[in-house]
Formats: structure tokens, C-alpha cells, sequence
């Protein structure tokens, strides 16, 4: 067995992702700018724990629509792939997207990147860490030979497409050779859990994630080992359709990159988890280019749903 | 006529099987196999052993197994590791550290591969005629899922004092437990009457029973003790009955059973077991009991339920 979905694990994944899904598609009310013109519907990918980060983006997507005089609804989509083909299929206006899924919009279906935020630490960026439990014996790529990895999902740059360049640069060129098997655990959360518990040997996730559950439990840290880091990449943006009217998108990044000058948009960042918003523009994805076309798997080819 | 030249022909006949059959085959082989206190853990990876076993030996041959299934007791082990020496077999496979010890104990000669043993790069098994095969599991992990679910100030740990791999999990508990500021409560389990300290627990408490045979020969009673005053418990051998223990981190057994065959089939076709390179398994299976969950008032949180590789429900 090589490539695999792991059986009960992703089963039951991905039954939870679609049963939260539906629930949530009936929360949120669904419509289309062609439906309705004065709704912007935005879409945001999944994160491990659904329910607060619907929450945040909640109260993000109220202070949108009240500055804008118009109705903004939140749509999650069942994994990160998903967002390019609700894009391609024109239900979404816009998107809160991880930097690879970013890339592939921008270079796929010309998505304008908008802004970015500022997380609690002052970071706007995120980077990959390629990982082991330190009682591994593992030290480098070489050791990975025949080992079990564990992925986030297709569609990330820092649970896939960074990993995978480094493996591509050490001179791994399939991994279903290389590895005894590979798995994708859906979230960058449960990549972690899996090679603490020893489900998985090797794991690739973001440092974000990373740093805050060793932050909030340091056994992690020292029960697990770093064994590569990728470049920085904007770790979550706003990317806008290009059909979208440009005052309107002028106006959300206007309300966006102010919103930490009044009293209300701090409390809301806040809420957030955000101190501020920065500017995006698409020079921000050229290393994600780079590293797709050194994985052999670039952009303008690449399955947009994994 | 005819009986008196088959009379004359058999000593011939004898003769001839005699110079044609080979010095030594592998039919003649007998591995003993010392299984402690026969629980569902060791004799599930004793049984992957032998399907492997017999599919990796050459068609037509054969190993003779002789199984061993005594009381987790030092006199027991000692006894079983004696009959197989006694019947003079060619590879004696011990299931756990205790039944490895007794083994090695005897100073024999005989070829000894271990399997089950917890941390064996710890358990300092080691001797020309000796490898084998064993497991780590992240006792860190399973205190971390307990901690997602309620507060875990004390820890009580059911070991076996007479089993040097559950001694060793209950001491990496207590370093464990040390740094994270949780008190450990320790329970040694020599009779089962020591089970009745068990009783004063309550749901406040969280217990985690050590991977040793005589805990796991007397689970069914824990957990009935346990059920009764609504604490949750966590173990690194398979409930492989579903039979209440709510969060269940364990090396697959099957795993171990195919690994230990693998060697042995090494062994027996005349490779010094010093020579073949110990192994330690670190692949692992999380099970969630959400029946026992309801059971005790916990509920799982579903980012949570999503780490378990199977869920009972």
C-alpha cells in the first residue's frame, strides 16, 4: 500500500467535515453575487477546530458587512482544495486562503490578493516545519527511508508542497517508493497528534499551530523534533474575484488596512485573534511558484482539488 | 517366497531412507513458546507469529510450535522456560520482559527471541543467543487526551511490580507526572485483592493501567471496580473486547507477531540470533470508547474524535 487515505481515521474525518459542513451551509445563508448583488459570500478553509475559528470569522465578516452596507456570509469549505472549485463554479466572491490555495487562485482563476492579517505574535507569515518525535532516530531525509508520513492535505503549502520540495531537493522523487506509506490527516492539529502518539513517524504542519500547542503544553516540544523549516509565506489572505466591482474591493481593503484605528475594529481584531491587516499583493506567492515548480508540481498544472 | 523377500528387502529400504534424508530439515525444528498469563494481547501477536511463521518457511516444511501459558508468576515463568529447555527445543519465543527474564535466567544455550516487551532498548535484553522485537508507546500521548477531557490532577497507575516492563511504564508515569506537577498514585497488583484499593477512587480520579500481563489477566475486574465508581481509565494493550477502557493507545500486536516470525525463520535457518538487530515497533492505534464515555459523563470533543483511528460507539 503507498498512497492512502488512512481508512478509519479519514473515514471518520471526513464524515465529521461533511456532517459540520451541511450544518453549516444551512446555518450560513447561501447565496451568489449573481443571486443577490448587494451579498458578498466568502469562503474561509477548515481549520481544526471548526467551531471557534467560525466564531472568529463571524464577528469579522459582521464588521464587514456592517461598514460596507451590505450582507457578508461565511462559507466553510469541507477541506482546503475545495475553495478553488466553489471559485471556479462562482458561488464565492472572495476567500480567506492559506498561501498555497492562494497561489493556485491567483495563477489559476486570477484571484486579486487583498490583505493579510497580523497574528497575536506579530506575524503575518507562516512557515512549514518538517517534523519527528525525538526518540526517533531520525536526523534527516536519508532516515525517512521506509518510514510512515503523515500530510496535511494536498492543497498546502506548508502540510505538502514545501515538504514535498524538500524531499524533491534531498533527491526523493516518488514517494511512493520512498516512504512505506503516506497519509494526509486533514489538519495541520491532528498532523501533530499523529506523530506524538507515534501514528504517523514523520509529519510536515505549520509553525503557527506548531508553536501555540507547544506554547500551551512544552512536554510537545521536547517529545518532538524539527527536522526542517520551510520559507515564510503570507499564512492566511483575502483573495477577491476579479469580477467583483473594483470599488467594492477598494473598499473592504480600505475598511480591512484601517480597521485598528477605531475603537470597534480593535475590539473585532481582537476577537480576531489579529492585531492588524497588511496589504497582499501577488508578489507575495513568488516563492510558492518556485517551490511548486522544484516539487514538479506547478501551479498553472496542478488539480486545484488535489 | 514373497514375505521372505520383503524381510530381506526392509533393512535395505531402512538404510537407503537413512542416506537420503537430510542430516537436519526444518521439519524437525520446535520452537517453544512461553505466552504470559495467555492474554488477548500476547496471544493474538503469538498467533500472526505462527500464520507468518508457516508462510515463510519453504512449502512442505514445517516448525512444531509448543505452547507455554503460564500464570504471570516468577515460579510459573521459570517453570515453562524449564520444560521447553527440558524438551530440548530450538528456539524458545517469550511473550513479554518476565518470560524473556526467566528465559535468560536458565543460561541454556537455547536460541531466545522476545517480543511484547515494552521500551526493550530500556530493558537491556541483550546476549548472543538473544533478540527479538518490541514495542514504545507515548504514555505522554495518552495523559494528553485525558487532560482534553478533564482536569487530571492525580494520576493512579495499576502496575506489576513482578514485571519489569510495567515497572518501567510506571516510571516513566512518574517523570511524567512529576514535571506536569499531577500527583501519582501507585497500585501494585501481586494478588488480586489489591485490587480493592481501587475502590476508594472516584470520577475525580483518572487511572491508567500499565501494559503488563497480570493487570491485563485481571481487566475485567478493574474495569468492573472502576465502572462502579464512574473512573475513566486508559491502557496500551488492545481492549480488544470493547470492555470499558475509555482511551486505548496501543502498538499493534499482529505487527509484532509478523516481525518476531520474520526473525525466528532467520534463526531457525541457522543465523546467530546476535546477528539479527533488535526492533523496536512505534506504530500505533488510538481507540476512543464513546460507549464507556456516556457511561461516565465525558464527553469527547469532535476535533478530538477525529485523532482516534477507531472509535467504539
Amino acid at each position: 500500500m503507498k498512497r492512502m487515505f488512512p481508512g478509519a481515521q479519514r473515514s471518520l474525518a471526513g464524515h465529521i467535515a461533511l456532517v459540520l459542513f451541511c450544518l453549516l451551509a444551512l446555518a450560513l445563508p447561501k447565496s451568489t453575487a449573481a443571486q443577490q448583488r448587494e451579498t458578498l459570500l466568502l469562503g474561509i478553509e477548515p481549520e481544526h477546530n471548526i467551531f471557534d475559528q467560525v466564531e472568529r470569522y463571524r464577528v469579522l465578516a459582521e464588521y464587514l458587512s456592517d461598514q460596507l452596507g451590505i450582507r457578508v456570509d461565511l462559507t466553510i469549505m469541507s477541506r482546503y482544495g475545495e475553495v478553488i472549485k466553489r471559485f471556479r463554479d462562482r458561488q464565492l466572491d472572495g476567500a480567506f486562503l492559506s498561501p498555497y490555495t492562494a497561489a493556485l487562485g491567483i495563477r489559476q482563476l486570477g484571484l486579486l490578493p487583498v490583505a493579510s492579517p497580523v497574528n497575536l505574535n506579530g506575524e503575518a507569515a507562516s512557515r512549514g516545519y518538517i517534523f519527528v518525535r525525538a526518540d526517533s532516530g531520525i536526523q534527516s531525509a536519508a532516515d525517512m527511508r521506509g518510514k510512515n508520513m503523515v500530510f496535511v492535505d494536498p492543497a498546502t503549502m506548508e502540510g505538502y508542497l514545501y515538504p514535498r520540495t524538500y524531499l524533491h531537493e534531498q533527491g526523493v522523487k516518488s514517494l511512493d517508493t520512498f516512504f512505506s506509506r503516506y497519509s494526509f490527516a486533514g489538519s495541520h492539529a491532528s498532523v501533530i497528534f499523529a506523530v506524538l502518539d507515534g501514528r504517523a513517524d514523520i509529519g510536515a504542519a505549520k509553525d503557527t499551530v506548531y508553536d501555540k500547542m507547544v506554547g500551551q503544553d512544552p512536554s510537545m516540544g521536547q517529545e518532538l523534533r524539527i527536522i526542517a523549516r520551510s520559507p515564510k509565506e503570507p499564512e492566511v489572505t483575502l483573495c477577491l474575484t476579479k469580477e467583483l466591482r473594483a470599488e467594492l474591493r477598494e473598499k473592504i481593503s480600505e475598511i480591512l488596512l484601517h480597521m485598528e484605528t477605531t475603537s470597534r475594529g480593535k475590539r473585532v481584531l481582537k476577537q480576531f485573534e489579529a492585531l492588524r491587516f497588511i496589504e497582499s499583493n501577488p508578489a507575495d506567492f513568488a516563492t510558492i511558484e518556485e517551490m511548486a515548480e522544484e516539487a514538479g508540481i506547478p501551479l498553472d498544472a496542478r488539480d486545484a482539488d488535489g | 517366497m514373497l514375505t521372505g523377500t520383503r524381510s530381506r528387502l526392509r533393512p535395505l529400504l531402512a538404510l537407503l531412507l537413512f542416506l537420503v534424508a537430510p542430516s537436519q530439515s526444518l521439519a524437525e525444528l520446535r520452537v517453544g513458546a512461553i505466552m504470559s498469563g495467555d492474554i488477548p494481547y500476547y496471544r493474538e501477536m503469538h498467533e500472526s507469529f505462527v500464520r507468518e511463521l508457516h508462510a515463510l518457511l519453504p512449502a512442505g516444511e514445517k516448525v512444531e510450535i509448543i505452547p507455554q501459558r503460564p500464570f504471570p508468576d516468577p515460579i510459573a515463568w521459570s517453570n515453562a522456560a524449564r520444560k521447553l529447555i527440558a524438551l530440548e527445543v530450538d528456539l524458545v519465543v517469550a511473550y513479554g520482559e518476565p518470560a524473556a527474564r526467566a528465559v535468560e535466567h536458565e543460561k541454556s544455550g537455547v536460541p531466545l527471541l522476545y517480543a511484547g516487551v515494552y521500551d526493550p532498548e530500556h530493558a537491556g535484553l541483550k546476549g548472543k543467543k538473544m533478540t527479538g522485537c518490541g514495542f514504545k508507546v507515548p504514555l505522554s500521548s495518552l495523559l494528553r487526551y485525558f487532560k482534553q477531557l478533564k482536569r487530571v490532577d492525580s494520576l493512579t497507575v495499576v502496575f506489576s511490580g513482578i514485571e519489569d516492563d510495567s515497572v518501567r511504564q510506571k516510571e516513566e508515569l512518574r517523570a511524567l507526572t512529576a514535571t506536569q506537577h499531577i500527583q501519582l498514585k501507585e497500585i501494585d497488583i501481586r494478588v488480586v485483592a489489591d485490587l480493592d484499593q481501587l475502590r476508594s477512587l472516584n470520577e475525580t480520579d483518572t487511572v491508567f493501567v500499565t501494559g503488563s500481563a497480570l493487570s491485563h489477566l485481571w481487566l475485567a475486574q478493574i474495569l468492573d471496580i472502576l465502572r462502579q465508581n464512574k473512573v475513566p481509565m486508559g491502557t496500551i494493550f488492545p481492549d480488544s473486547e470493547g470492555g470499558g477502557v475509555l482511551i486505548t493507545l496501543y502498538q499493534p500486536p499482529r505487527e509484532q507477531g509478523k516481525m518476531a516470525a520474520s526473525m525466528a525463520a532467520r534463526i531457525l535457518r541457522g543465523e546467530e540470533p546476535a546477528a539479527i538487530d533488535p526492533a523496536v515497533q512505534r506504530d500505533t492505534e488510538l481507540v476512543f470508547n464513546l460507549v464507556q464515555a456516556q457511561q461516565l459523563g465525558i464527553t469527547f470533543p469532535l476535533q478530538l474524535i477525529v485523532e482516534a483511528t477507531r472509535v467504539i460507539k
